[in-house]
């Protein structure tokens, strides 16, 4: 299968590959896999207790170069929003920007359940609710 | 890849004219070849849908119909006839490629009977939380770490016999879980092949669980053999 340009150019030079220490307050991490083809995906986001803005995104995945791409792309776009802004990221705007084939709409479904797990995750930690704003952040 | 024609209407040999109940390869009439019937697989081959399937006989049944259909035996024959023998072995080796496996057997007459599986899917359902198994996501990108770091030691021409060591217990261990998701399979393939609607209806819900969770295990068996070697 022919890959887009844009999908090799994050497959050869991924952004924002790594890994945040999951054990800080501000971390959210989300690890979630694919059941279609059994690949997996660690998203992590460092959030700004006050401004709920994302300031770090660091991802891992071990998959196929559509899930890299589009999880690449996924940290791209999460840094520097807020939380609730990136939870309007949907997996067609991936589709959409790396001209993914049918057969690879589920790797970008998986970098928006990544995003979305990152954020759980998060919000979890922080005794944030749902959509409401921060009640309960506690600085660290 | 999957079409699912009905393959129960009737269909009139282009030779001799007899109708048939289902499109074969062959007229059971005349004998003569036909265009390939936009039948399932199962029916290719003339079986019932069922999972528990003899290997060895539809082996044997392939090879026959490969001989028969073998444009060799076309030379002489109509234009139509040659490239119906051509396109009659491509469906021929596509059948028998996803009977034989008893995974890709699963799979298709899972999707035959509607199930939403495979990469072809868009992943919609994924938010059905029986489809995450948490647990094992975790060990298996454990796992897929370990695999990176011993794949970087290596490179460096360093070993690190405990990462080695952890590693092959691993390897031990996903194996044996393969071997659990496969025998729980052929259980449920028994259930489904009762035909009974509700034990049916069951038996699909656990096999996709199943070959959710075996996606992951494979992968890492396949990563994980692939560092160690066997
Ligand atoms: S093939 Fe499954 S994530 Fe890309
Ligand atoms: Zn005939």
């Amino acid at each position: 299968m022919a890959y887009s340009d844009k999908v090799v150019d994050h497959y050869n030079n991924p952004r924002n590959v790594g890994t945040l220490d999951k054990s800080l307050q501000e971390v959210g991490t989300g690890l979630v896999g694919a059941p279609e083809c059994g690949d997996v995906m660690r998203l992590q986001i460092k959030v700004n207790p006050e401004t709920q803005v994302i300031e770090e995104a660091k991802f891992k995945t071990f998959g196929c170069g559509s899930a890299i791409a589009s999880s690449s792309l996924a940290t791209e776009w999460i840094q520097g929003r807020t939380v609730e802004d990136a939870l309007a990221i949907k997996n067609t705007d991936i589709v959409k920007e790396l001209s993914l084939p049918p057969v690879k709409i589920h790797c970008s479904v998986l970098a928006e359940d990544a995003i979305r797990a990152a954020i759980g995750d998060w919000k979890k930690k922080n005794g944030v609710a749902e959509t409401a704003p921060a009640a309960t952040a506690e600085a660290k | 890849m999957l079409k699912v024609v009905n393959s129960a209407i009737p269909v009139a040999c282009w030779s001799c004219s007899v109708k048939q109940d289902e499109a074969k390869l062959f007229c059971p009439s005349c004998s003569k070849i036909q265009p390939p019937p936009g039948a399932d697989y199962y029916a290719v081959f003339g079986l019932e849908p069922k999972l528990n399937l003899d290997v060895a006989e539809l082996e044997t049944e392939f090879h026959r119909l490969s001989r028969k259909l073998h444009p060799d035996r076309f030379a002489r024959a109509s234009e139509h006839e040659k490239d119906w023998s051509l396109a009659d072995t491509a469906l021929l080796n596509d059948a028998y490629r996803a009977l034989k496996d008893p995974i890709k057997r699963t799979e298709y007459l899972l999707q035959l009977s509607g199930a939403q599986i495979g990469e072809q899917n868009s992943g919609k359902d994924r938010r059905d939380p029986s489809r995450a198994p948490a647990d094992l996501l975790e060990e298996v990108f454990d796992l897929n770490m370990q695999l990176e770091e011993m794949r970087m030691a290596r490179a460096s021409g360093e070993s690190d016999p405990n990462l080695e060591k952890s590693l092959s217990e691993a390897k031990a261990k996903f194996e044996g879980l393969l071997n659990e998701v496969d025998t729980d399979l052929r259980t449920q393939w028994t259930a489904w092949d009762s035909g009974e609607e509700s034990a049916q209806a069951a038996a699909q819900k656990s096999m996709i669980a199943l070959l959710d969770r075996r996606r992951y295990l494979r992968n890492l068996v396949r990563d994980v053999t692939e560092v160690l070697g066997d």
